[in-house]
């Protein structure tokens, strides 16, 4: 299927030329909004195709599939392809419209493009990892763009943490070559049934501490709040909003269709740790100021959420993370747009978002939170129950807060802290329109909701009949 | 107007599909219970609009704020009708749920409409967090029936639902979510702070709409509620503590708003009450006194907002006198306050003959209580109106418009139509109730000149509140101590307490938060290395970790990698960046030559060229850097602690990378003869040897994608060697 190839074959060459040209310009900004849109395109005609006929595959070079690199993209690889590259090409047309600083953000954003798509579209282990670097080092790169010491320092600490998980999401990914003999997704989630339970937990948890670090789970997000704070709004959107989403997918790919039995036995530690999560990025967030740090924090507070719906498990759990996930980065991507934008109708933008991420209907986010309950009740855990309605209420306190205190309190109060003018229209067209998406999926949520069940069907029937561990 | 003639004509209603996945419909339908609250939303909506119209622009005017300002409130209000309009119609549990939280919110942006104001701000989050955390209980119970039946759809859960404790559960979780919109308690401290909103919203939100939206979802899920007896029990006696309470605190309190607040909790928990006692006379009662008390509070409310714009006053004993000097709002807010009083000939006469006599057919002590509850409602409404009207005229009168007045007094009409001609009102009374019910149900309102019981209950009542109003003076000391009381012990002390805690608590936990690098690659490690420790604790070992024989070739492979360790070893004790370096570029070296040793020659051949490249590019980097820095670093100490801390850890994180790594390699080698398959298919690929088609063609896209990570990196780099990533 050429459909898969098209996405990487349109961003790869135009990074490339993106990297001659000066980004600071307006051409090549429009350039590599106009690449990312229609890859934007090519990739919702593709999920359009895994939707009406199931995953779609193309193994590079056209060797054997064992010999050669697969290629394939489920339900849930689409999903995320076309999520990431929808927050990506929302973040880059917000960043030309306000102006770019850095000649290299245009070229560096397509380059994150192409990882991320990459990553989302392979079945293959190592190429997922090559992809995974692509994106990371893009990041880093992104992050100490526009300069100033701040930027530099925690450009810094971004790579040397996450190159740290790198390195051991690379050990586990040669444990399980040793393991199993194979790199291809498919063909390792079948010979993981085998594998002695010692050895495939100890590489369930070397994945589970590398995608921890991305999706900035507690105790491994120390990182985040200082990336998020020092990057520019329209960067650190793509970070919450697609960047973030390697470690979603991660963990949904490697645990729920990998190694579901690892996944299983881990469960309640899962819980335990997205219970510390969520409650760490909650409270944090209540008493912060910066609308910006709350959101750092609670992105701790929701990567909580995804765990413990993993922890759960079951088509029901999984599909409750997708649906939460998608929210979540939808809602993340409006926020830190939004965050800086004043006026009556940023505003209301800026709204949408937060009565998404406290799950208020009539948003996407609602039926993340809903998603999320209806798979504890499924479980019949109280307990469960119990922690989503802590954290939920937790985030109405810190969102409500924090919103009011941003845009409530009388310009007096509050210039000394925000000086920014009203926003431009296309600035503010860019919030609204993800602030529409959001209230669209909240008015018709079937999309989602059906994405959600199928990726959790596709993930959760790809290891039929495991046994117990 | 509309709903009341589509109820008239019969009702209908509609359902599509809104999302298959998970069975949600779009289901509406006007029944008697929607086009009763339906009715009321619309119509007392319609008079506070036009209050609203002329009330707005001066209290603008007083805060010397822009008249652009209006829009947002009508914007909300009309927000909040919609929503009203589609809770009271939705059949389909999650579409109520979202209208439910639609008025939560256009509550919110209601309240904290004076946002400059910081207690107006306050009180709005107040009133958002009560009502909304506590939706999403009523979320949880909804999907709790969900996962038990399979379905939201409100006629199909009334047809299959069966007591269980599953149904108790979840229908408490919502009822709970009812009650704080109804301003009950222990939810009731929210209400007379949502004061801070402008009147207009007090008189439609806080009398007709947002708190008799609990009480609607409780008559709409009545049928489920009614499965278990000790659900009607809880009503009960939830229901009679805030009308105690309520009422008491009415009695008690001098703002003019707060009074009507306190009584609006009173009043909804009469409502409640009579749903608790529920059967055909709980109902009636129920949906009756719902309709006669939003028209005489919304009227009561918008004279507390003329009486203020009129006078400044927003007290008790700031005004007096004015029933001279604004005769139709007094006779508009009288005949209101004798409805809440439950005077006759007004509707409120029958709202409390309804109450009494359902309380009666659950006992004498219900009964009594009824009796003390009404008295104590006609106390506070008899201080407030003659504490306006009454007495000694104080203060100056501004001229208000017509508009602040003649809502009041059509209001105040309609109370009194109601107790001459009641028979329209008991009808939509009837009808919701039937819904209710799911039965017929008798609503009999009628003046009965005799000595029947609730004829003397209603007597009784009068008198006890008349003696209660005239010891006003000696009353007051009590009240204010359990006013004391209720505000050192209260809910709303415990709100603010935990809010507080809560700021408080996350300021201490942000103090501690970890912020130098060396701290947070630590908060990697250490729980990456006690989550492995902890999943080799919980799986079997045996045999899970093998040593294997060492047979004689493989000596100088071991000898290679003990070098290896050793440099590594070397590397923290050494204290100059040349040595540090050095050192480091043994354990590569060292690496290199077992690469060599295991028939991988090409890849030695790459390790050693990188390994060069990364000594010399140190060295180079060294001989750029100020002498006296290395010299400063080189001499700094660490705290014994501190090293042996970093030991410690280095040792725990090295030992569980190699439990991991040595775990699979104590695996038996699958998929013999792969390589052997890749070697036969080089000359396809026009290699030579395995490694180069690997690379080059089988696996052509990672390389691909690698040699772009090192070009990213050089872009990177670039950028920053020009000063600063500017370009």
């Amino acid at each position: 299927m050429s459909l898969i190839a098209a996405p990487l074959l349109l961003l790869w060459p135009g990074a490339i030329v993106l990297a001659l040209l000066d980004g600071r310009r307006r051409g090549p900004g429009a350039l590599a909004v106009a690449i990312l849109a229609a890859v934007f395109v090519l990739l919702a005609v593709l999920l359009a195709a895994v939707v009406a006929r199931g995953p779609q595959e193309l193994v590079a070079g056209g060797w054997a599939p064992d010999v050669g690199i697969r290629l394939r993209v489920d339900a849930l690889g689409a999903v995320f392809a076309v999520l990431s590259c929808g927050v990506l090409l929302a973040s880059l047309l917000q960043a030309v419209i306000t102006g770019i600083h850095a000649r290299a953000t245009p070229s560096l954003t397509l380059f994150m493009a192409l990882g991320l798509t990459g990553l989302f579209l392979t079945g293959d282990i190592f190429s997922f990892y090559v992809f995974f670097e692509l994106a990371m080092i893009c990041a880093y790169a992104l992050t100490a763009a526009g300069g100033g010491d701040r930027r530099v320092r925690a450009a810094f600490t971004f790579a040397v943490v996450n190159l740290l998980g790198s390195f051991l999401f690379l050990i586990g990914i040669g444990a399980l070559y040793r393991a199993t003999g194979t790199l291809e997704m498919a063909a390792v989630a079948q010979q993981a049934a085998t594998i002695d339970p010692n050895t495939g937990l100890l590489i369930a948890v070397t994945f589970f501490v590398a995608f921890g670090i991305k999706l900035g789970l507690f105790p491994f997000h120390f990182w985040l709040p200082s990336v998020y704070l020092a990057v520019a709004p329209h960067v650190a959107a793509m970070f919450a909003g697609a960047l973030a989403n390697i470690g979603t997918y991660g963990l949904l790919r490697f645990g729920g269709a990998i190694l579901p039995a690892e996944l299983e036995l881990s469960s309640a530690a899962l819980i335990a740790i997205g219970a510390l999560s969520i409650a760490y990025g909650a409270l944090q967030a209540i008493a912060r100021r910066d609308t910006r740090e709350v959101l750092a924090y609670s992105s701790i507070g929701h990567a909580g959420y995804v765990l413990i719906a993993l922890g759960i498990g079951g088509p029901v759990g999984i599909g409750a993370a997708v649906i939460f996930s998608i929210a979540n980065a939808l809602n993340k991507t409006l926020l830190f747009l939004g965050s800086e934008l004043r006026g009556r109708l940023a505003a209301t933008a800026f709204l949408v978002g937060v009565l998404s991420v406290a799950g208020v209907p009539p948003t996407a986010g609602f039926f993340g939170k809903a998603a999320l309950f209806d798979a504890g009740i499924d479980a019949g855990s109280i307990t469960t129950v119990t922690l989503l309605f802590v954290g939920g209420a937790l985030s109405f306190v810190y969102l409500f807060q924090i919103y009011q205190h941003d845009r409530w309190r009388p310009r007096a109060e509050r210039e000394r802290e925000m000086p920014t003018g009203a926003a431009s229209p296309g600035q503010r067209g860019v919030a609204l329109a993800v602030a529409a998406i959001v209230v669209l999926l909240g008015l018709w949520p079937e999309p989602l909701l059906a994405i959600g069940e199928q990726a959790a069907q596709e993930i959760t029937a790809t290891t039929p009949g495991r046994a117990e561990p | 107007m509309a709903i009341a003639i589509g109820w008239s004509a019969g009702g209908g209603g509609f359902g599509v599909a809104w999302a298959p996945t998970w069975d949600l419909r779009l289901a509406f339908e006007l029944d008697g219970l929607a086009a009763l609250y339906g009715v009321l939303a619309a119509g007392i909506g319609t008079l506070v609009f036009l209050y609203a119209s002329a009330y707005v622009p001066r209290h603008l005017a007083h805060q010397e704020r822009s008249r652009r300002e209006e829009a947002r409130l009508h914007g909300a209000m009309v927000l909040f009708l919609v929503s009203m309009l589609g809770l009271v119609m939705a059949q389909d549990l999650i579409a109520l749920f979202v209208f439910w939280d639609l008025t939560a919110v256009a509550s919110w942006l209601l309240v904290g409409y004076d946002r400059h104001n910081r207690d107006a701000r306050l009180s709005a989050l107040m009133a958002l967090l009560v009502t909304a955390v506590s939706a999403v209980l009523m979320l949880v119970g909804i999907l709790m029936l969900r996962a038990e039946y399979g379905t939201v759809q409100l006629p199909e859960l009334f047809a299959v639902a069966q007591e269980s404790t599953t149904v108790t559960v979840a229908v408490a979780l919502i009822a709970i979510a009812a009650l704080a919109k109804s301003a009950q308690v222990p939810f009731h401290f929210w209400l007379p702070r949502a004061m801070a909103a402008p009147t207009p919203v007090s008189a439609y939100l806080h009398s007709a709409a947002m708190v008799a939206a609990g009480v609607f979802l409780l008559s709409r899920i009545h049928p489920l509620i009614q499965l278990d007896a000790r659900l009607l029990d809880g009503l009960i006696v939830i229901g009679l503590t805030s009308m105690a309470v309520g009422g008491l605190l009415a009695l008690g309190s001098r703002g003019l708003k707060r009074i009507l607040a306190y009584s609006t909790i009173s009043q909804y928990g009469y409502v409640v009450t009579m749903l608790g006692i529920g059967g055909a006379a709980g109902a009636a009662g129920a949906c009756f006194y719902v309709l006669g008390h939003a028209l005489a509070k919304s009227a009561l409310f918008m004279t507390a907002g003329a009486v203020t714009e009129a006078t400044g006053a927003k007290a008790l004993g700031e005004v007096g006198g004015l029933a001279r000097r604004m005769p139709l709002l007094a006779a508009g807010s009288g005949a209101a306050a004798a409805g809440i009083a439950a005077l006759p000939l007004t509707i409120g006469f029958f709202k409390d003959e309804l109450f009494f006599k359902a309380a009666l057919d659950r006992g004498n002590v219900l009964g009594a209580l009824a009796v003390l509850g009404a008295a104590l409602t006609f106390a506070y409404m008899a201080r407030f109106w003659t504490g306006i009207f009454l007495g000694a005229p104080k203060g100056e009168l501004r001229p208000v418009e017509r508009r602040l007045i003649w809502p009041v007094a059509l209001l105040g009409a309609l109370v009194v139509v109601g107790g001459l001609v009641v028979g329209p009102f008991a009808d939509l009374a009837r009808d919701a109730a039937v819904v209710t019910q799911r039965g017929a149900v008798e609503l009999e309102a009628a003046y009965h000149l005799d000595a029947r019981a609730e004829n003397l209950m209603a007597i009784g009542a009068y008198a006890l509140g008349f003696a209660l109003f005239a010891s006003g003076r000696l009353l007051g000391a009590p009240l204010s101590v359990f006013s004391r009381l209720g505000h050192d012990l209260g809910p709303e002390r415990a709100y603010n307490a935990s809010i507080r805690g809560l700021n408080r608590l996350s300021n201490r936990l942000h103090d501690i938060e970890v912020r130098d690098l060396r701290g947070r690659l630590i908060a990697v490690v250490v729980p990456g290395a006690g989550l492995v420790a902890l999943g080799v604790a919980v799986t079997p070992t045996d045999g899970a970790y093998r040593t294997g024989a060492l047979p004689a070739a493989d000596v100088p492979l071991v000898v290679a990698l003990a070098v290896c360790a050793l440099a590594a070893l070397a590397v923290p004790f050494c204290r100059r960046h040349l040595l540090i370096a050095l050192a480091l570029s043994g354990v590569g070296f060292a690496l290199a030559t077992t690469y060599s040793l295991m028939g991988a020659p090409d890849v030695a051949l790459v390790a050693v060229l990188i390994e060069t490249i990364f000594a010399l590019l140190f060295v180079g980097v060294f001989a750029l850097l100020p002498r006296d820095v290395l010299r400063r670093e080189a001499r700094l100490r660490a705290p014994r602690s501190r090293k042996l801390r970093d030991a410690a850890i280095a040792t725990a994180s090295g030992v569980v990378t190699s439990l991991v790594v040595w775990s699979a390699f104590s695996r038996p080698v699958p998929r013999e003869g792969m390589s052997d398959r890749l070697s036969a298919l080089a000359p396809e690929a026009h290699g030579k040897d395995i490694v180069t088609v690997i690379l080059a063609d089988f696996r052509g896209l990672d390389t691909l994608v690698e040699i772009t990570v090192v070009a990213v990196a050089m872009i990177a780099v670039s950028l920053l060697l020009r000063g600063k990533l500017r370009g």
